[in-house]
């Protein structure tokens, strides 16, 4: 009862606003910056004019933790809007999970990234929901130090990595005391487990198993002694652990005071504006993995979905059919300097005019590795973001925070009798 | 206790003047009853649920206690929050205290002081969170910057970094922001407390700590324990600061309940969440009822 209460009222304060009047056309939520939701209003313009559908932005906060409630709250009380909206890789497995979501019907897959569709859009046969845009980890380096120490290619190993960091940061710390090897997302948040599965590699991270998620294995213990050792060894700076979310990564990498930064595509433009004083001399690669074999790149992005209460099911079809069209997508592509998630733009010569980086990516986004689409996975991040975190602050040893995590989430399955 | 009380008054009205007692009262507990008793017994009953946004919901009795019981998390996060009220109540209401205590004073600019005063309790505490975060930040902190001003040659101190290091952290921005809202109830206290008391103790040559402690302090009880119940109600359930300070880390070392609780809300597990919220409740209300009868609220009634 109280959470009935509770959840009308937080979804009314969601919907404040535009929740009164007779709605006239589509309620689409969608998060981001200003310039992001700037390009979205555009968009959404164009499709009112081709298809005679009015669609209003519903606008979220950029940061996905807070999307994904305003969300719940909405689809848990069964509300008829929004209708459509964006939804983060990491969570659509939670709301498929609970029937929030319209099967899309028969959808031409062959031009989206099949492998990512098939493991994060396609729950229990039906196709759920479409990439809008793709992410993935990425490697960013300084190409003009690495030249200085004779090195011509970014490192593939983890220990490549380490070997270039240790042979530079003398010379560079007698020139800027705080300059570092390696920076990247270690905070307790979902961003240290996107970094954690890259340090981990193919044989590691939620190693799904006789029905149970194991952490406490080989790989993985080594992926957090290196992580915790980058941090014991001054190789990367102790506020990693601390507060290094993604826009700390990429202010202390752009300030000049890292050799390497862990981040997703987004930080590219940013780095390369004309006041960056790292500006046209870095570069990107997939991220180094234990072995050069065992690279991977955590995938990331947003998919557009279909509420189940939708009362406009077929014009919020038609919508998606519009925002994943070669068409729309190239819009947003050139507006905003996506990774379109449509594969057909990959080889667009207009698109690569602008975004010549968009080959490579394209390599490691048909590489990347999704996280578990189980519906309880936030709460299984939660866990391992805990015990994480405790071992790069030398609360715990590796070991025992794998370990605890790993009972931690074999008791939190028990629970709800999985 | 008050109620016995209540009641033998009421009793004494004439019957018809009692209806229209009951019927002044009415709205009141429409409005309690709507909006507290409904909800706490709301929370009670989700709680004894499985209610998960990905399963159909089903009563299941106290199993979510029991998984509480068994989570060592959450009793890090019982231990984090204890610890937090035994620290934060405590000094914010002495800090409080004192400033009240001086504000009381006649002196020029009085008005002002006590104006200013209040500014911090203004801001909404997640702007102050993020201004405490720019303090500590490793980088280009405050705090950091001054260190090596004073001591030139000090490496950066990693604030947030240690169990004891995040938790006085959020100490301090806690009580930034609430000691002024202690020093305000203080002071209600002292300016109701009489001028002449003070006077006749000074005829009698009481030292400043006879006046304080013979006048002062008893006299300001009532308020005192008031103070100690909205401070330590609104330190069980911190969140804010936290959340914006040190998102619980590291490693879980600054999780409060309210935070513990509200990852599962946040994650669809609403009743799981519930249980949280319910034990919170009790804790809070054990303590409430434990200061009132310090207070003495019964026996003031009669």
């Amino acid at each position: 009862m109280k959470k009935l209460l509770f959840t009308l009222l937080l979804a009314a304060l969601f919907l404040a606003g535009c929740d009164r009047q007779e709605r006239a056309g589509l309620v689409f939520s969608v998060g981001g910056a200003p310039a992001e939701l700037a390009a979205w209003q555009d968009l959404v313009d164009e499709f009112r004019q081709v298809s005679g559908i009015e669609v209003e932005l519903l606008r979220q906060p950029a940061e996905t933790g807070q999307q994904r409630q305003g969300l719940i709250l909405a689809l848990k009380a069964e509300l008829p809007t929004p209708d459509v909206f964006l939804m983060d890789v990491g969570w659509i497995g939670l709301f498929a999970a609970s029937g929030w979501l319209e099967p899309l019907g028969d959808f031409d897959r062959s031009p989206f990234f099949e492998e990512v569709v098939e493991r994060v859009d396609v729950h229990e046969g039906e196709l759920i929901a479409l990439p809008v845009y793709m992410d993935g980890g990425l490697l960013y380096y300084r190409r003009d130090l690495l030249a200085l120490a004779g090195r011509d290619a970014p490192p593939e190993t983890w220990k490549e990595l380490l070997e270039d960091a240790v042979s530079l940061l003398p010379a560079m710390r007698a020139e800027n005391p705080n300059f570092y090897g390696f920076v990247w997302q270690g905070a307790q948040y979902e961003g240290l487990i996107t970094s954690f599965l890259e340090f981990a590699g193919s044989e590691g991270g939620f190693v799904l198993r006789d029905g149970r998620i194991l952490l406490d294995v080989p790989a993985n213990r080594a992926a957090l002694r290196l992580m915790r050792d980058l941090i014991r060894n001054r190789v990367s700076p102790p506020s990693v652990y601390t507060e290094m979310r993604e826009e700390e990564v990429r202010l202390f990498f752009q300030r000049g005071d890292a050799l390497f930064a862990r981040n997703w595509p987004y930080a590219w433009r940013l780095h390369q504006q004309p006041d960056s004083p790292i500006a046209r001399r870095i570069g990107i690669a997939a991220p180094p993995g234990p072995t050069a074999e065992e690279r991977v790149s955590t995938l990331g992005g947003w998919h557009i979905g279909v509420s189940r209460f939708s009362q406009r099911k077929e014009e919020a079809m038609e919508f998606v059919r519009f925002v994943t069209s070669r068409e729309a997508q190239r819009r947003m592509v050139l507006a905003l300097g996506w990774n379109p998630g449509r594969r057909d733009l990959y080889d667009d010569p207009r698109v690569l005019e602008e975004m010549p980086n968009l080959a490579e990516l394209k390599e490691v986004f048909e590489k990347a590795r999704a996280r578990p689409a189980i519906p309880y996975y936030p709460q299984v991040s939660e866990i391992a973001q805990r015990h994480l975190n405790a071992a790069l602050a030398g609360r715990v040893t590796p070991e025992m925070a794998l370990q605890q995590a790993e009972e931690e989430i074999a008791a939190l399955m028990a629970r709800y009798g999985m | 206790m008050s109620t016995e009380s209540n009641n033998s008054a009421a009793d004494r009205l004439p019957p018809r003047e009692r209806r229209e007692a009951l019927a002044f009262l009415l709205p009141v507990a429409l409005f309690l009853g709507g909006l507290v008793l409904v909800p706490v017994l709301g929370t009670l009953l989700d709680s004894l649920h499985r209610d998960v946004t990905f399963l159909p919901r089903s009563f299941i009795g106290l199993e979510n206690y029991r998984a509480l019981s068994a989570d060592p998390a959450f009793w890090a996060s019982v231990r984090f929050t204890l610890v937090f009220v035994l620290v934060s109540v405590p000094l914010q209401v002495v800090l409080g205290l004192l400033i009240a205590l001086v504000l009381n004073e006649g002196f020029a600019g009085r008005a002002l002081l006590r104006a200013c005063v209040l500014i911090p309790w203004a801001v909404p505490a997640a702007v102050s969170g993020r201004v405490f975060e720019l303090i500590y930040n490793y980088s280009y902190g405050a705090a950091n910057w001054l260190i090596q001003l004073v001591h030139p040659g000090a490496g950066p101190v990693n604030w947030l970094g240690t169990e004891l290091g995040a938790l006085a952290a959020v100490v301090v921005a806690d009580t930034y922001k609430t000691t002024p809202f202690a020093a305000l109830l203080l002071l209600a206290g002292l300016s109701a407390i009489p001028e002449d008391l003070y006077g006749q103790a000074r005829i009698d040559r009481a030292t400043f700590l006879q006046r304080f402690f013979r006048i002062t302090l008893p006299l300001l009880k009532p308020v005192l324990v008031v103070t100690l119940i909205f401070r330590t109600i609104d330190a069980l359930r911190v969140f804010d600061v936290i959340f914006v300070l040190t998102g619980g880390g590291p490693g879980g070392a600054t999780s409060a309940l309210s935070i513990y609780g509200f990852r599962y809300y946040a994650a669809g597990d609403f009743g799981y969440a519930s249980a949280v919220s319910v034990i919170l409740f009790f804790i809070s209300l054990t303590l409430v009822v434990g200061y009132a009868s310090l207070g003495g609220f019964g026996r003031e009634a009669r």
